[in-house]
């Protein structure tokens, strides 16, 4: 167990130093998008939006785009990221050398994944933080804990989609008939209950759609411990369950 | 320390490996040759289990390659088919993390790292980003990652493929004397030279199958004695003729030309010295005529 943790470990480790390595290039898009959206959407399309729940649109809109840095950081890490070291560089090839398995692989990936929404996740929240949009800003750290909880699963889907895909011009299809659909329909942009009961349903599937609520919950100072006991149970339960599917279906990627 | 029976690969209906019985020794260098897709990187791959085998039996060190691939991974290193190096990473931390991997405790990580780039001329190339290196230092930096870890077990997955005559005599070199300082070698190449040349014994493999098995003396002494000498494509029905009534005589033919096998090289040199015909290279049989006889691309003479 404790060398199995370890090799874990040293795959994220390993995947952070190439990370760092263009650290600039990498963490453009996750500090760019929130920003453009906030201020296209929350000051443009804001000023003609009443007030939802009693808040600005720009309050409405800050705890959403926190965690959907999360989830797209995950996803194209899992899917594109993940292929390209897969079937370019070879990467697991060497690794599996090693005494690295699949299993130390595959979990070594998905613990970087939430790592690093955990800390886009706070990152982007800070910056929500000193522009006003959050009541308590002592609660940041917190987010970090949402953080980690949504980009699991969603990576664990990207990983699922490398799994399934023939080629990497497929992740398009999966994210334009997926990922982006149901990122519209998490609740970031406007309170999901006005949705018909279909669609809903299908949304509630999604593990963006708790971690939302639960950063809603921390920004707001709304109902943060119930919050923490549905939507974290359910985000724990998603990110076991998808972790586990993925991991089936990936292993057969890395071992023939 | 490599024991297989019956050992067998499937991918859907094709048997990539095809029921192969072996046994590679203690101490001994071994190689696996034949021509591209005939199981030898599927073999190598159920070695350190990236393969599972559909049926038969497979142990290495004596453990099994599916439940204890760890087991076996610790004490092996392989010079993988592709360099599978981090381009955008230098020389010492590809390697850094290697080292991590394998679990060699830090302080011994630079000692380590620092004597086996020495040992295979990288030593200023260390600060180096890999995308700066060319083919035959990436090539050497491979063979310094499989060494990390002091591996009783050397795989070499196609070692010197692409690279040119100096690197692949270094290479070869360098293979020598850790085969003589004990280490054992399991070797895949489609040059038959670089078997000839650095293996005690060897396989040939056609179709997942072992097509002969010995060391490279006495599959030659055994399949091809003799020697060869190959003449113009164009006098081909003249060589014909002669040899007509000699069971001892072999023919192959392609593109660049006649090879005339017998088992006297008085018989070549009469072909000069009786027909005219002047041979463009007489030579003693190799293992590349006994791989051509075996997969079948050679022609008997009276076939």
């Amino acid at each position: 167990m404790l060398e199995f943790l370890r090799l874990c470990f040293h795959i994220t480790r390993r995947n952070w130093t190439v990370y760092r390595k263009d650290l600039i290039a990498n963490i453009s898009p996750t500090i760019a998008d929130p920003a453009l959206v906030l201020v296209s959407l929350g000051l443009g399309l804001g000023a003609f939006v009443a007030q939802i729940d009693g808040m600005t649109y720009m309050q409405f809109l800050a705890p959403g785009l926190t965690v959907a840095t999360s989830l797209f950081t995950s996803f194209f890490e899992t899917s594109y990221g993940f292929y390209v070291r897969m079937s370019f560089e070879n990467v697991f090839k060497a690794m599996l050398t090693t005494p690295i398995g699949s299993r130390e692989i595959i979990i070594g990936e998905l613990f970087w994944v939430g790592l690093k929404g955990a800390v886009m996740a706070v990152g982007v929240a800070i910056v929500l933080a000193v522009c006003g949009l959050m009541v308590n800003p002592w609660l940041i750290p917190a987010l970090a804990t949402v953080g980690f909880l949504v980009a699991v699963p969603c990576g664990a889907m990207g990983l699922l989609a490398t799994a399934q895909v023939r080629n990497i011009n497929q992740f398009q299809t999966v994210y334009s008939f997926i990922i982006a659909p149901l990122y519209f329909l998490s609740g970031i942009f406007f309170p999901i209950e006005q949705m018909s009961a279909p669609i809903r349903f299908i949304a509630e599937l999604f593990p963006l759609i708790n971690g939302v609520r639960l950063a809603q919950a921390l920004f707001w100072s709304r109902g943060i411990a119930e919050a923490f006991l549905v939507q974290g149970g359910i985000l724990i339960l998603q990110c076991t369950v998808f972790s586990a599917i993925a991991y089936k279906r990936v292993q057969k990627k890395l071992i023939t | 320390m490599v024991k297989a029976q019956s050992l067998t690969k499937s991918f859907g209906s094709f048997n990539a490996v095809d029921g192969i019985d072996l046994e590679i020794r203690k101490g001994e260098c071994f190689a696996l040759l034949g021509p591209n897709g005939a199981g030898k990187s599927t073999f190598i791959n159920m070695i350190y289990g990236t393969a599972r085998r559909t049926s038969g039996d497979l142990k290495v060190f004596g453990y099994d390659p599916t439940s204890q691939s760890r087991e076996i991974k610790k004490r092996l290193g392989v010079v993988t088919q592709d360099n599978a190096l981090d381009e955008s990473l230098t020389v010492l931390e590809n390697m850094e993390i290697y080292c991590a991997f394998i679990g060699l405790p830090k302080e011994k990580r630079k000692k380590r790292i620092e004597e086996l780039l020495e040992y295979m001329n990288l030593s200023h190339k260390k600060e180096a980003r890999i995308q700066a290196l060319s083919g035959g230092m990436k090539r050497r930096l491979v063979f310094v990652r499989a060494l990390l870890g002091n591996p009783e077990l050397l795989i070499l997955d196609e070692p010197t493929t692409g690279l040119d005559p100096a690197i692949r005599h270094l290479l070869w070199g360098k293979v020598r004397e850790l085969h003589q300082a004990g280490t054992t070698i399991v070797l895949t190449t489609h040059y038959m030279h670089e078997a000839e040349v650095l293996c005690d014994r060897l396989v040939i493999l056609n179709q997942g199958k072992i097509v002969a098995e010995g060391s490279p003396t006495q599959m030659i002494a055994e399949h091809t004695p003799g020697y060869v000498g190959i003449f113009n494509a164009k006098e081909r029905e003249t060589i014909l003729n002669a040899i007509k009534n000699r069971n001892d005589s072999h023919l192959h033919e392609d593109v660049s030309g006649v090879y005339l096998r017998t088992s006297k090289l008085t018989d070549l040199t009469a072909m000069h010295s009786e027909l005219g015909l002047q041979p463009l290279q007489i030579r003693p049989s190799n293992l590349e005529d006994v791989f051509l006889k075996l997969t079948g691309k050679e022609l008997s003479i009276d076939a």
